[in-house]
């Protein structure tokens, strides 16, 4: 018997508590970290967290506040122009989409590039912005650049913008801690001999290399976030325009599109419909997109 | 008293604990979808109200240029007044629909129009009610997007045990004409 094809209230709802479990690995990662430095250094746990814990959440913190200006500044991106009537029909797309999801309307912002792309951010739907690149407005019709949109939508709508921003945020503070843990160890040398008791060699070996790993980790697990969703964004967006075509079409120009002067910072490449540094052709656990040829089939699925 | 009583209290409590919980979010996942539903019927009303206001507007601008096409016109500022006249959603509904059908035919026929076509005034309202009627086509959707996952909250266990209390029924759905979007099958 086929399998019923479920509500995308129901993958949303799925969403939510795969987003919660994946948070919550990160979180044990992060502190999973702190404690081997502890354990290296020889620092009783609960002062490692007392140093450790306020330094990630002061990062954390302060990437989600600017998280909005820093991505908007690194796009070089500006609200986009009524005026100019390819930019009008971007905004009306863009309310539309808002409709069909039943989300408050995005602000629309542009990037002056020639490559065909869009990104959403934000934290809530309430702050959400949708901004599409100049060569995206150009190049797509009216049907694909809905396809685009939707997809943005999406995202939005199924919480990921704010996922990203979180996660981008965690990934950088056990970056941030894993160095300043290995420089201590060069410049400190290593106290293992001072310490009395407690911990063999071995452990704080594997404690070393499970510090060295983790951002490795924790880049690995955003990655598989980010595929994962961007597979679900596209269901999603062809839920709200009910025209997968238009989606697989832009994907399709997107595929022949000659990536030209990217912008924009690296750790939020997961923001875009498609990477802008890199054309995911073949699938890799380092992309942060899954293969346009597979969306793009699986689009033409539906 | 016994370990065995003890276990049966703390059974009987968990029960009852699990049942408010599961009332707790069906209750509200109810109400909430119920506001969902009335926004997007708003939102349905407020564009093709929208979209009429714009008639007049197309009519002055495109009065000079299309003199012989007074059929097409008309049917149009017709269409309008049905619109303004309707009483029940479903008079509103069917006007709507009459008014799509007019525009489209005014302007496949500004087509013959070249000098129509290339004033800036009715570009712009050509686009504006394009996308009117898009943003319409979109409530609708929703509307009946919402509508359909009411139903299936207050049709399916265990929402149909309490929704059946609250007294609350299956809406029905907008019927939406040219309705030749389909659903696309979601599979992962």
């Amino acid at each position: 018997m086929e399998q019923q094809p479920r509500l995308i209230e129901d993958y949303i709802r799925k969403n939510k508590r795969d987003t919660v479990i994946i948070c919550m690995l990160m979180v044990i990662l992060l502190f999973s970290v702190i404690f081997a430095i502890g354990y290296i250094l020889g620092a009783p746990p609960i002062l490692t967290m007392m140093i450790g814990l306020p330094i990630a959440l002061f990062y954390i913190f302060i990437t989600y506040s600017f998280s909005i200006q820093s991505v908007i500044s690194a796009a070089g991106a500006r609200p986009a122009n009524p005026q100019n009537r390819e930019e009008k029909l971007l905004t009306y797309k863009v309310e539309e989409m808002s409709l069909a999801a039943g989300l408050p309307t995005p602000k629309v912002y542009v990037q002056e590039s020639r490559d065909i792309n869009a990104f959403a951010t934000g934290h809530k739907p309430t702050d959400a912005i949708i901004c599409a690149t100049t060569g995206a407005l150009q190049q797509l019709n009216t049907e694909e650049l809905e396809g685009v949109i939707g997809h943005e939508m999406s995202h939005i709508q199924n919480h990921d913008i704010l996922v990203m921003t979180v996660t981008v945020g965690v990934v950088g503070a056990i970056a941030l801690i894993a160095e300043i843990a290995v420089r201590m160890l060069f410049w400190g040398g290593g106290r293992s001999g001072d310490r009395k008791g407690g911990g063999n060699i071995i452990v704080v070996v594997i404690a070393i290399i499970f510090i060295i790993l983790a951002p490795i980790f924790s880049r690995l697990t955003y990655l598989a976030i980010s595929r994962k969703r961007e597979y679900l964004a596209d269901a999603g967006g062809a839920y709200l325009t009910r025209n997968p075509e238009g989606l697989a079409k832009a994907l399709e120009k997107i595929k022949t599109d000659i990536p030209d002067d990217p912008k924009g910072s690296k750790t939020v490449a997961p923001l875009y419909i498609s990477n802008p540094f890199k054309r995911a052709l073949r699938d890799s656990i380092w992309s942060t997109h899954p293969p346009l040829d597979e969306r793009i089939r699986r689009l033409r699925a539906m | 008293m016994d370990l065995i009583t003890w276990a049966i209290i703390l059974l009987i409590i968990l029960i009852v604990v699990i049942i408010l919980l599961t009332f707790w979010g069906i209750y509200n996942r109810i109400i909430r979808t119920e506001n969902q539903i009335d926004n997007a019927w708003a939102q349905i009303d407020v564009q093709m109200k929208r979209r009429a206001d714009l008639i007049p507007n197309l009519m002055e601008t495109v009065k000079g240029y299309m003199m012989h096409e007074r059929g097409t016109m008309e049917s149009v500022t017709n269409a309008r007044a049905a619109i303004m006249s309707a009483k029940t959603p479903q008079e509103s509904n069917d006007a709507n629909n009459m008014l799509t059908g007019a525009l489209k035919t005014l302007f496949a026929v500004a087509e013959n129009y070249p000098d129509l076509k290339a004033n800036q005034n009715f570009l712009q309202l050509q686009d504006e009610l394009t996308h009117t009627e898009d943003k319409i086509a979109y409530s609708r959707q929703h509307y009946n997007d919402s509508v359909l996952f009411y139903n299936n909250t207050i049709e399916t266990f265990p929402g149909n045990f309490f929704a059946h209390r609250m007294g609350r029924k299956a809406r029905e759905m907008l019927q939406i004409p040219e309705a030749s979007k389909e659903v696309p099958k979601v599979s992962f």
